[in-house]
C-alpha cells in the first residue's frame, strides 16, 4: 500500500485524498474513524498521532501528515509521473496553485462548518458561516468565469491540478449546508468536469455521473 | 407573463441539465444529445424529485431518484424498476416554452415568448446573481463606469426596457447588453452579452466590473463614480 | 395543526443513550415544540418542555420521549435482545424534509441503482420484482415481505454482489425497521432501523440504528457504512417538492414497485397520522 489514511466517510477533507487517489489510480489503506457520533478523532490514540485533533491523518512513508495540502503535494510528487497535477518546476503555476490550496481552507471554515451544523447538528455560528460561504463560492465562480473567458476549464492553467482537487469537495457539498449551486453556472460546469475525470470517486452528497454509464441503453 | 432570460446558451452544453427560476416557479432546463432544449417544472411526477439533479441519456432526461426517463415530448419513456413496461402516456412532465436566441435561453410560462430583437453579433460574457433588488442593481450600475478596449467610457444610464440595459457607443451599436432575470424582490440575475470589439482582457474587465456593481448594490451605499 | 394531536401520542428518539454528560443541557425540538434534555449526575436524564417533565425511556440505545401521559406503547424489536448481535447507534443526521418522506424513502428499493450506485444497486439490475404488502390491523403496522433486489455490496460485511431479501415494517408513523439477508450468517437477518425525530413538519433528525451479526468490521466501519447510505439519501430528500408527503394520489404517480409506499400513505391517512403530510392536492 502506498499510504495509510485515517478516514471519515462524510468528511470533505478526507474526500480530497480519496478523490485524488482515485484519479491517480493508487490504492491505500483506509482506517475508518468514528468522527460522528463517537468523536474518535479526539481519542487519546489519535490525539497522539495528530495533536490538532483533525482528520484526515496520512501515514506516508516516514511522514505523518495532517494538512490536506501537504498530502496532495506528496501524492502528486510521488505518483504523478507526468507532473501535471503539481507542476513543481513551474514557478508561476505552483504559486497560483498554493494560493488556491490556502483558499481551500477558507472553504472548510465556511461551507464545511455550515455543513456540520446543518447536517450533523454541530454548534456553529451558522449565519456567519453561510454568509462567508457565499463569499467563497463567488470567488471560485469569478475565477472559473475568467478562466472560461480565457478558454480554460480549471482553476489554474489549462489542465486540472491539485488546486481543483482541494477546492472541489466543499464547493460540491455546499448544498448539504443549504447553499445551492443555482446561482453559479461556472461552478456547475467545473463540478461536472471534475466528476467526469477518469478515476473519479463519489462521496455521499456528490453523485455518480450517471450520464456516462450505460449510454445508449 | 414576461419572457425571462434564464441563462446563457454556452452554460448549457449538450447532455446537461440546469436549474432556473421564473418568478416562483422552479424549472429544470436541459439539452439533449442532439441539442434539443426543454424547460420543465422542476419536479418528477413520480416522487417530486427536482429534475435539475437528473442526468441526460441521449434524447431523454432521467430523474436522479429512480431513473425514470422523459423524452423531449415530455412523456415518460422508461421506468427502470419495470424495464418491460411501456409507461402510460399520461405520465408526463409539466413543460414550458423555451426559446434559444441571441445566445440566451428564454423561458415563457404561458407559451407566448416575446424575445427582444435587438441583439446581433453579441457574445456571451457571464451570468451573475445579486442578493438584492433590481432597483439596487440599477442604482449601483448608475454609479459605475466601464472602460472599453479603445478607451471609451461606458456608463449605464440608458435603460432600454424593463429588463434590458444597453451600454451604447456613439454609432448606437450596443457594446454591452445586460439582461435582467428577476427571481424575487431580493434576488436578481444579470446575463451579460458583449459585442466583438472586446479582447479577452476586456471581457475579463466586464466580469470584474459586474462584481464591483454587485458589491455596491448589495451594501446599498452609493460610492463615488469610479473608473475600472 | 393537522395531525399534531395524533403525533403527540407517539414516542420519539431525541438522543443516543449515554451521550450526555452530567449537568449538560441540550435544546432540541419535537413536533415544533422546544424541549430540553438534562444530563444528570447518575446518568439518568430528564426531558422538559416549558418547564414540565415529559415521560422518558431508554430503549434501542436511544433516549425516547413523548408528549402524552398515556402514549401508545413503544414498538417491539425482539431481535434487539438476541445474544450475539452488535448494536450500532449511528448518530444523528438532520434533514430538511418531512419526517414521513424520510420514512418513505427508507421503504423504497427502486432508487438503489441511482442513489446508492455500486453499493445497494447498479444498472442494469434495476427491476423490482413483485412483492407482498399488507396493513396488519391487529398490530397496526405496514409490512412488506418477499422483497428482493440485486445488490453489488449489500452490507459492510458483503463481498460480491448478491440478491438480497428484505422484510420491511413500519412500526409507527416515523419508525421503519428492515430485516435483510445477513451475508456472514446465512439464515439470520440483519436489522436496520430508521428512527425519526420530527423537529417540525418539514425538518427532521434521523437516528439510524442497527442490530447486526458482524464480527469482522470495526464499529467505525459499520457506522461509516450506514452514514454513507443515509447521507446519499439525504441529498434526495432535501430536493423533493413539496417538502411534506402528499397523500392525495393525484399529486404523485406511483408504480407497482411503490406498493409499500402506497400502503404507507394509505395507512397514515386512515390513522390520521398526517403530521408532516399534505392531505389535499396543491
Amino acid at each position: 500500500m502506498s499510504f495509510k489514511l485515517y478516514n471519515y466517510v462524510l468528511s470533505g477533507n478526507c474526500y480530497k485524498v480519496r478523490l485524488f487517489a482515485g484519479v491517480l489510480g493508487i490504492n491505500y489503506d483506509s482506517i475508518a474513524v468514528d468522527f460522528h457520533p463517537g468523536q474518535e478523532h479526539k481519542s487519546d490514540d489519535l490525539m497522539q498521532l495528530n495533536p490538532a485533533g483533525t482528520l484526515p491523518i496520512m501515514i506516508a512513508d516516514d511522514l505523518v501528515l495532517t494538512e490536506t495540502s501537504a498530502m496532495l503535494i506528496w501524492m502528486a510528487s510521488k505518483f504523478d509521473s507526468d507532473n501535471t497535477w503539481w507542476p513543481a518546476t513551474d514557478a508561476a503555476k505552483t504559486a497560483a496553485i498554493v494560493q488556491w490550496l490556502g483558499f481551500s481552507s477558507d472553504l472548510t471554515s465556511t461551507i464545511g462548518e455550515a455543513r456540520l451544523h446543518t447536517m450533523l447538528n454541530r454548534d456553529v455560528k451558522i449565519e456567519k458561516a453561510l454568509a462567508d460561504g457565499i463569499v467563497a463560492l463567488r470567488r471560485i465562480e469569478a475565477q472559473l468565469t475568467e478562466q472560461g473567458l480565457r478558454g480554460g476549464a480549471w482553476l489554474v492553467g489549462e489542465s486540472p491540478t491539485i488546486a481543483d482537487i482541494a477546492c472541489f469537495p466543499y464547493v460540491a457539498l455546499a448544498p448539504d449546508a443549504g447553499l445551492e449551486h443555482d446561482d453559479y453556472p461556472a461552478i456547475r460546469n467545473w463540478l461536472y468536469a471534475i466528476r467526469s475525470l477518469s478515476g473519479f470517486v463519489t462521496m455521499p452528497g456528490i453523485h455518480e455521473v450517471h450520464e456516462l454509464r450505460n449510454e445508449g441503453d | 407573463m414576461v419572457t425571462e432570460p434564464v441563462g446563457l446558451s454556452n452554460n448549457l452544453p449538450i447532455k446537461r441539465v440546469m436549474p432556473a427560476r421564473v418568478g416562483d416557479t422552479d424549472i429544470a432546463v436541459w439539452r439533449s444529445a442532439s441539442g434539443v432544449v426543454s424547460a420543465w417544472l422542476n419536479r418528477c411526477p413520480h416522487r417530486g424529485m427536482r429534475l435539475s439533479h437528473g442526468f441526460v441519456r441521449g434524447e431523454s432526461l432521467a430523474c436522479l431518484y429512480h431513473g425514470w426517463q422523459y423524452g423531449c415530448d415530455n412523456k415518460c419513456k422508461y421506468i427502470p424498476a419495470h424495464p418491460a413496461l411501456e409507461p402510460p402516456t399520461t405520465i408526463q412532465t409539466m413543460a414550458y416554452t423555451v426559446v434559444e436566441k441571441h445566445g440566451v435561453l428564454w423561458v415563457s410560462l404561458d407559451g407566448t415568448p416575446e424575445i427582444p430583437a435587438l441583439f446581433e453579433k453579441l457574445q456571451p460574457v457571464r451570468s451573475i446573481s445579486f442578493n438584492c433588488s433590481n432597483e439596487d442593481v440599477l442604482s449601483a450600475l448608475a454609479e459605475t463606469t466601464l472602460t472599453c478596449d479603445d478607451g471609451q467610457v461606458l456608463s449605464a444610464s440608458d435603460m432600454q426596457s424593463q429588463n434590458i440595459l444597453i451600454l451604447d457607443n456613439p454609432q448606437n451599436k450596443p457594446k454591452l447588453a445586460v439582461l435582467f432575470q428577476k427571481s424575487s424582490a431580493a434576488n436578481v440575475t444579470a446575463h451579460l452579452l458583449a459585442d466583438n470589439s472586446w479582447s479577452i482582457d476586456g471581457l475579463i474587465r466586464i466580469s470584474r466590473w459586474c462584481e464591483l456593481v454587485r458589491r455596491r448594490a448589495e451594501i446599498k451605499i452609493p460610492d463615488n463614480r469610479r473608473n475600472l | 395543526m393537522a395531525g399534531l394531536e395524533r403525533a403527540k401520542e407517539d414516542w420519539y428518539p431525541i438522543a443516543i443513550a449515554g451521550s450526555t454528560v452530567d449537568g449538560e443541557q441540550l435544546d432540541t425540538s419535537l413536533l415544533g415544540i422546544n424541549i430540553t434534555l438534562h444530563g444528570d449526575k447518575d446518568r439518568e436524564i430528564s426531558v422538559t418542555a416549558d418547564g414540565n417533565n415529559l415521560p422518558v425511556q431508554t430503549r434501542y440505545d436511544h433516549v425516547w420521549t413523548t408528549f402524552s401521559e398515556n402514549p401508545r406503547p413503544l414498538f417491539d424489536i425482539p431481535e434487539a435482545d438476541e445474544a450475539g448481535r452488535v448494536l450500532v447507534p449511528c448518530g444523528v443526521v438532520r434533514v430538511k424534509c418531512s419526517p414521513l418522506r424520510a420514512v418513505e424513502n427508507f421503504l423504497d428499493i427502486a432508487h438503489f441503482p441511482f442513489v446508492h450506485t455500486d453499493v445497494l444497486g447498479a444498472e442494469p439490475h434495476t427491476e423490482v420484482e413483485p412483492y407482498d404488502v399488507k396493513i396488519d390491523e391487529t398490530i397496526d403496522e405496514v409490512i412488506a415481505t418477499k422483497v428482493k433486489f440485486f445488490q453489488p455490496q449489500a452490507a459492510k460485511s458483503a463481498g460480491d454482489g448478491i440478491v438480497t431479501d428484505y422484510v420491511y415494517r413500519v412500526a409507527a408513523p416515523m419508525v421503519s425497521i428492515l430485516y435483510k439477508t445477513c451475508p456472514p450468517k446465512p439464515g439470520s437477518q440483519d436489522v436496520i432501523t430508521l428512527f425519526v425525530q420530527p423537529l417540525d413538519e418539514e425538518t427532521c433528525n434521523v437516528w439510524p440504528w442497527m442490530a447486526l451479526y458482524d464480527y469482522e468490521n470495526s464499529m467505525a466501519d459499520m457506522i461509516s457504512f450506514q452514514q454513507m447510505i443515509f447521507v446519499q439519501d439525504r441529498s434526495i430528500l432535501e430536493n423533493q417538492l413539496p417538502r411534506k408527503l402528499p397523500l392525495d394520489p393525484k399529486m404523485e404517480i406511483p408504480t407497482r414497485a411503490d406498493m409499500t409506499s402506497i400502503a404507507y400513505r394509505r395507512w397514515l391517512k386512515r390513522g390520521g397520522a398526517i403530521y408532516g403530510a399534505l392531505t389535499e392536492a396543491v
